[in-house]
């Protein structure tokens, strides 16, 4: 424990996180698959530009007039609001979890670098893509979109090493050989998986766009809004059917701790505390299941009577897959935030007998000696819990005195599964027992006080 | 050959059926567009959730037994014992809510939009009766799990229901099925719940579309009142039929968020000999009217308190259900009080509703 910590009282620092990583991955996401549509819908354009079918020239000509529209569209998002979201993402982990983040730096300070060139490289490219429309030549912006892609898919293939070494750092843990943490058990699936699922945000986007062209100017607008809703749909195609298997796939790579975490969570879902990844991923699944139906018999059925507002209710539904998705795959890895090496608390499974032998305070560097119990909960429980907001202590303390607390939080400090139960979920409590008693001590301060009859 | 095998399946059940002259009616079906369009669909929305309710109800009676003393813990056992069961059990108890929450946004929003007139009286009135039925659906089936709160505030409703003048003795009586709320009052609200109410609401429902389809959907009077060439339709068939599949969708969307985040819990087994727990209160739907009784005093005048509140909702619900015969469009000072009178209504339910949820 070598940096402070931020409090967020009531909403909790996960939360923070979470709302901002959202909103980026859905922008992120778009930046990438959008990418590719630009490069795909583009090259569409110029063909048809091309073609002695004066319908099909007719039709490349409402093609550039649309991407030159969308692009701006395009441009102010994921540069703007994905940059903001992006930087607010770094400033809101390092903060509230900076052990974690500074694990994630030591390990690819390279990566991150590299990262980061393709992004300002893919930023120039976009901003260089909207000024030049009309200004160079039609193949030469073709190749500016195509340019565009291959930097965006780059900086996906890097931060997806990051992102899924977290949840399966393989080799990693014993040879701490970068390669084998960034080509992880989850690495393929998860990159395939992304950037099938970017293809059908870039869809989503454009249902947004192409559903805002007003078919009541002619005929002509109105034939071309249902072609490219119709056109829109069709980019959810790849992640339905390669979605699912792609899904198996990664599934098999996760260790079967979490697996099996997520048997017990649906076996206790009517009644058990173990169960949020299982509803987390309920409702990915419905929320999938729905996106799908609503693509067909909306945009791809019935795309004339497919009206901006039913778009809106679109985006929102994929805006609720993404968040469920993000936030099932997070929820896989706890209690863990680097599996099997560091805990969400930011503590390192290594260090465990170390601190329960010397103690906590030896360890942190940011222990109040005379707050030892409000420091412990600081550190050791506020990652995850607030004392009476987001998964509220005062709440989950229930009716426990400060005996019951006590020996509660002494089962929590237990290392072996069959006395705590709690440990496929939740980090062990390290401490001595003075410390521990502290905590307790402090925690019972969080229960309303009963005032005596 | 699929083609021919098709073709000759439809031609038989053509012959039997008219599946044509069904299908050639469909394709003429047309919907006005215009801004508040978008009220069209909760009769859709209510369809979709009373078949959630069917079909979860259906497979909540597998397990669920009937009987005191294995009422609470059936339903305990479907919520933490059966694959899924919690799932099923919280699509029944919220999907109850929600479809109650629609059906008056149905009501109010045929209300408003004057969609009870002529030639629809007899729709409005179908859907009242269906509106009734559901809150008896949600007055039975609150009792079934058998736990605290439903039992005393079960007890609370059919003392409310004794009040009803001339025949609320013989109400109250039929309901309890005994002198106290026991075994005899959940077998009734049970039998009451599957049987009696499931075959009214299937009649009534029946005749409630049948006539929709009879009569087409209502124009507001700001869209008839435009120029034949300036009105908009679309087809029922397939626009507005594959925009109502993306409603639905979004309504179980809803529906289902709800279940997998805050599913029903059960509480614990009801204890006819404990005394009631503070702050007994029916479902929110009953809340509003509940509030209103409890501000009455035990007598006004020579009547019962109660009495006189039930007559009073008698007598502002009757008005509400007539408004098709008296207010037939052809008065604008009659139609601008049947507004006002919606309006208070609405208000009024919605304040006194916070009020008891406050209270």
């Amino acid at each position: 424990m070598n940096y402070p910590l931020w409090s967020i009282p009531g909403l909790g620092g996960s939360w923070a996180v979470g709302l901002i990583s959202v909103i980026h991955v859905f922008i992120s996401h778009f930046a990438v698959g959008g990418g590719i549509f630009f490069a795909v819908t583009e090259y569409l354009a110029l063909k048809r530009s091309e073609s002695n079918d004066l319908t099909l020239r007719h039709n490349s000509e409402m093609l550039y007039d649309y991407l030159r529209k969308h692009s701006k569209f395009f441009m102010m998002v994921t540069t703007v609001a994905g940059a903001v979201t992006g930087v607010g993402i770094w400033f809101s982990i390092s903060l509230v979890s900076p052990d974690g983040t500074a694990s994630l730096i030591q390990t690819y300070s390279l990566g991150w670098a590299t990262e980061y060139l393709f992004f300002v490289a893919e930023i120039a490219t976009v901003l260089v893509y909207f000024y030049t429309w009309d200004k160079v030549s039609k193949e030469l912006h073709l190749a500016l979109a195509q340019w565009y892609a291959v930097l965006s898919v780059f900086t996906l293939i890097i931060i997806n090493g990051i992102l899924s070494f977290m949840l399966t750092p393989g080799g990693w843990i014993e040879s701490k050989a970068w390669y084998e943490g960034f080509f992880n058990p989850t690495y393929w699936p998860s990159l395939i998986l992304r950037l099938l699922v970017m293809l059908a945000i870039a869809g989503m986007y454009s249902l947004i766009t192409s559903a805002r062209l007003k078919a009541s100017e002619s005929e002509d607008v109105a034939n071309f809004r249902a072609y490219m809703l119709k056109y829109s749909s069709k980019w959810f195609i790849p992640v339905f059917l390669i979605g699912p298997i792609v899904g198996f796939w990664f599934f098999s790579q996760v260790p079967q701790a979490v697996i099996t975490n997520i048997f017990t969570g649906i076996q206790s879902s009517g009644v058990g505390n173990f169960s949020i990844l299982a509803r987390a991923i309920y409702l990915s699944l419905i929320l999938s299941g729905t996106v799908l139906v609503f693509a067909l018999v909306g945009p791809y059925l019935n795309p004339r009577g497919f009206s901006f507002g039913s778009a809106v209710a679109f985006l929102v539904c994929g805006l609720g897959v993404t968040s469920m998705s993000e936030w099932s795959r997070e929820m896989l890895r706890k209690p863990y935030v680097i599996y099997n090496y560091m805990y969400s608390n930011g503590i390192r499974k290594a260090d465990l007998e170390t601190i329960n032998k010397d103690s906590f305070a030896a360890f942190s560097k940011w222990e109040d000696p005379d707050h030892i119990g409000t420091s412990m909960f600081r550190q050791q429980c506020m990652i995850c819990h607030t004392t009476d907001g987001y998964r509220s202590m005062k709440k989950l303390l229930g009716e426990r005195d400060l005996e019951g607390i006590k020996t509660f939080l002494l089962m929590m400090r237990e290392t072996d599964p069959e006395k705590n139960s709690y440990l496929n979920i939740m980090p062990p409590l390290v401490g001595t027992d003075k410390e521990v008693e502290a905590l307790a001590e402090y925690l019972v301060t969080l229960k309303p006080v009963k005032l005596g009859v | 050959m699929l083609g021919e095998i098709s073709e000759t399946t439809f031609k038989w059940l053509d012959e039997r059926l008219s599946l044509s002259a069904v299908a050639s009616a469909a394709g003429k079906k047309k919907v006005p567009l215009h801004k508040q369009s978008f009220w069209y669909y909760m009769g859709g929305i209510a369809m979709l959730l009373l078949a959630v309710q069917f079909l979860t109800g259906i497979l909540l009676m597998v397990y669920y037994i009937p009987e005191l003393s294995s009422a609470n813990s059936s339903v305990l056992f479907i919520n933490s014992q059966i694959d899924f069961g919690w799932f099923v059990r919280s699509m029944h108890s919220w999907g109850a809510n929600i479809l109650i929450f629609v059906l008056f946004a149905h009501m109010f929003s045929a209300y408003f939009m004057k969609a009870y007139r002529k030639p629809r009286e007899l729709t409005w009135i179908s859907g009242l009766a269906l509106l009734i039925l559901c809150f008896g659906f949600g007055f039975t089936g609150y009792l079934l799990p058998w736990d605290e709160v439903a039992f005393f505030a079960t007890k609370i409703g059919i003392d409310i229901a004794e009040q009803v003048p001339l025949i609320g003795g013989i109400l109250a009586n039929l309901l309890k099925g005994g002198s106290e709320v026991g075994q005899g009052t959940l077998s009734r609200f049970f039998l009451l719940h599957v049987i009696v109410l499931p075959l009214g609401l299937f009649a009534i429902a029946g005749i409630h579309l049948l006539l929709v389809q009879l009569h087409g959907m209502s124009e507001p009077k700001s869209f008839q009142a435009q120029a034949p060439e300036k009105k908009k339709y679309e087809m029922f068939f397939p626009d507005f039929f594959m925009k109502d599949l993306m409603v639905w969708l979004l309504a179980f969307n809803v529906l289902a968020t709800i279940v997998i985040l805050f599913p029903w819990g059960v509480g614990p087994e009801a204890d006819p000999f404990a005394a009631a727990p503070a702050g007994i209160k029916p479902e929110w739907y009953f809340l509003g009217m509940f509030q209103f009784l409890k501000l009455l005093p035990a007598h006004i005048g020579f009547i019962e308190g109660e009495k006189v509140g039930l007559l009073i909702f008698a007598l502002i619900g009757g008005i509400f259900a007539a408004a098709p015969f008296i207010d037939k469009g052809e008065n604008p000072k009659l139609s601008m009080f049947f507004d006002i009178y919606g309006l208070m209504i609405l208000i009024g339910l919605i304040a006194f509703t916070i009020w008891g949820y406050l209270a």
